[in-house]
């Protein structure tokens, strides 16, 4: 009974890749994608299959994996239901990173191509660098200070990135579509790129659901429990924001994600950090891959950026999720 | 702790990033004339560009070298700018594919779309037209680019012109690069007679109105207009006006000016590029504000249509003569 929730996720996430990889503006007859997959399709079927859409699913389950992650994370760090993987900073300085990128004319390589993500990376790492040092006092980072302190330098990152969008020329629709979301840059090597930082973040989080266990009584009791708190909360932000960084540096801005899957998880499975923060790992994956499927079919050939589709239709689904749960104390 | 972990975090991004680049897969050159700067290179003369087995290599706006058996057969335009150039020089029939804004010649509209709108293009459907070459634009990011050259596709980048000269260098380009360059040139040198024709009325204008063009009003206190360096401003120049953003002093090409600044400089005339979106002389009337400017007053607000100057392609003609039309009513009788 307590394997279940495990064995549905694996479960939906396979028949969500599945569907990712059948679906798209270009029709693939099962027969086709049979084929194609055991190396037998034509060319175009193969580079549709291969070059396109495989690469962007396994970097959308990666990312949707990242966001999940931390954003069970920063609810239990927090123990804030509202916290999710942005809320220290992390969207706003890479969109920051991202729009001073954009704004300077790379020559077209290699490094020029790479500089939108590296500034998008380097930013929100340094932004939460920044949230974290103004939030200190003395040893301890008080969570109210940390929120705060992330709030307010939100607001700065954003309204100057506001800005340096009205004072651009051409770029405005390229970062529009930047900020809202979507696997622009496809192909292996983003999914290289970020993969380290993945593994090494998410495997920090996936070992960290004792201590954010502790951590729900209070810094106090947790710290009298055995735990080093401030320690924790350094390593687990570091994790996250490390995974959250190198997601939204190729994928852009995907909200929601990151707020509602652990939600969704613990509704589902109960409060335990040591199940909910795998769950989350592969409900972020399942949720944002599906998220990219509607994205590509509901308007195609338009793509729409995925950041607003997982709002538009994940909102409805978690008030659905919310009203027919009968357990009203969950958090 | 935290600031080695950064440290090396930064460390592994550069070299992560270093992962090797996958080579273009582009056809093999049999003939590899070099490349000079961004004109074509005609080959040496026994090679017949009609054959597909010539190869002719170009440099695009990005400084891509583009190699191109025999004369692109299957294009895919992604702007409404390089959907016009290819049927005004005469490849309309070798157009397969167009971006969601191409509206324009009608014919185009039949044509399936790959996207666009957010820029957000389907690569599947550019892959699935199989086109032979991929006629990209400025407002097509250089990572759309690098992706569709990863998939084995021929892409150009077509620069945008700043000036009409350039203009006619990208259509005979384009032309080069489809075979059309005989109409192309009769082509150009219509456009050219044509420009040619406003110059020597407008040569005798003595009083130039001050015009603003409005590209959009959503909020009538602060328009937004073009500025310096945009063909808004060079046409503007060119049909006898003198741009808002010239007598106020405006540097950004797409400025957002307050109703202040515009009251001050006092328009004789309001071009209403935002004419498509239902923008009438009457609602500028209406605002609140603007009654003092001397074209509200005297009735010199027309409707304009804005495809004719912000695509840079061949119709930048058709804005400038209507635009000296409007302007000048009495020499163009």
């Amino acid at each position: 009974m307590r394997r279940t929730p495990f064995l549905l996720s694996f479960l939906i996430l396979a028949v969500a890749l599945l569907l990712s990889l059948a679906i798209g503006s270009v029709l693939l007859s099962p027969l086709e994608l049979w084929n194609t997959l055991l190396g037998r399709g034509t060319d175009i079927s193969s580079s549709i299959l291969w070059k396109i859409r495989l690469p962007r699913t396994v970097l959308i389950a990666l990312t949707g994996a990242a966001l999940g992650g931390s954003g069970a994370t920063y609810q239990g760090l927090f123990r804030n239901p509202l916290a999710d993987p942005f809320l220290i900073g992390v969207a706003s300085g890479a969109g920051l990173g991202a729009v001073i990128a954009m704004s300077v004319q790379w020559p077209y390589s290699f490094w020029g191509l790479m500089a939108i993500p590296l500034a998008a990376f380097i930013a929100a790492l340094l932004t939460v660098l920044i949230v974290y040092t103004l939030a200190r006092v003395g040893r301890t980072i008080p969570s109210t200070n940390l929120i705060l302190a992330g709030v307010a330098f939100s607001s700065f990152a954003t309204s100057l990135t506001s800005f340096l969008m009205l004072r651009s020329t051409g770029e405005v629709r390229r970062a529009l579509g930047w900020l809202l979301g979507g696997a622009s840059q496809s192909g292996w090597t983003a999914i290289l790129a970020i993969t380290p930082y993945l593994i090494v973040g998410l495997g920090v989080l996936l070992l960290s659901g004792h201590a954010l266990n502790l951590l729900q009584f209070g810094d106090d009791q947790a710290q009298q429990l055995g735990l080093n708190v401030t320690r924790a909360k350094r390593i687990m932000l570091t994790a996250s924001s490390l995974a959250t960084a190198a997601a939204v540096a190729f994928s852009g801005i995907i909200g929601f994600i990151g707020l509602i899957v652990p939600h969704i998880m613990r509704l589902w499975s109960g409060p335990d950090y040591k199940r909910l923060l795998p769950l989350s790992i592969l409900g972020g994956a399942s949720a944002l891959i599906i998220s990219d499927i509607l994205a590509r079919v509901l308007l195609a050939p338009q793509e729409i950026p995925v950041g607003i589709i997982t709002a538009l239709a994940g909102a409805p689904f978690f008030l659905w999720v919310l009203r027919r749960s009968k357990n009203q104390g969950y958090w | 702790m935290l600031r080695k972990i950064l440290l090396v975090t930064l460390m592994i991004t550069l070299l992560a990033a270093c992962a090797p680049q996958t080579d273009p897969t582009t056809a093999p050159a049999l003939t590899e004339p070099p490349a000079t700067e961004a004109a074509a290179t005609e080959a040496s003369a026994p090679a017949d560009p009609t054959k597909d087995t010539y190869v002719s290599t170009f440099v695009d706006g990005l400084g891509r070298e583009v190699k191109l058996r025999g004369f692109a057969q299957r294009v895919v335009s992604l702007a409404p700018s390089n959907t016009e150039i290819l049927f005004a020089i005469g490849a309309g029939d070798q157009v397969v594919g167009r971006d969601e804004f191409s509206n324009y010649p009608p014919e185009a509209e039949a044509l399936s779309s790959v996207g666009g709108s957010m820029g957000q293009y389907s690569p599947e459907a550019i892959l699935a037209l199989e086109p032979d070459l991929v006629l990209a634009a400025e407002i097509n990011p250089p990572e759309l680019v690098k992706q569709l050259e990863d998939l084995g596709l021929t892409v150009f980048y077509l620069k945008n012109p700043t000036t009409l000269d350039e203009m006619y260098g990208n259509l005979q380009q384009v032309a080069t690069m489809t075979g059309h360059e005989a109409e192309t040139e009769t082509l150009v040198e219509g456009l050219k007679a044509r420009v040619a024709a406003v110059d020597e009325k407008i040569a005798t204008v003595t009083e130039k109105p001050v015009v603003f063009y409005e590209i959009d009003a959503s909020d009538a206190s602060k328009p937004f207009t073009y500025g310096p360096g945009t063909f808004g401003d060079l046409l503007i120049e060119r049909a006898g006006g003198v741009n808002f953003s010239t007598v106020a002093g405006v540097t950004d090409p797409y400025p957002q000016v307050s109703l202040e600044q515009i009251v001050a400089s006092d328009p004789d005339v309001i071009v209403l590029g935002d004419s498509i979106w239902g923008i009438t002389a009457e609602a500028v009337k209406a605002r609140a504000g603007w009654g003092t400017i001397a074209a509200v007053q005297e009735d010199q607000i027309f409707p304009f249509d804005d495809n004719l100057i912000s695509r840079p392609g061949p119709r930048l003609v058709d804005g400038l003569e209507q635009l000296a039309k409007l302007l000048h009513p009495d020499l163009f009788k």
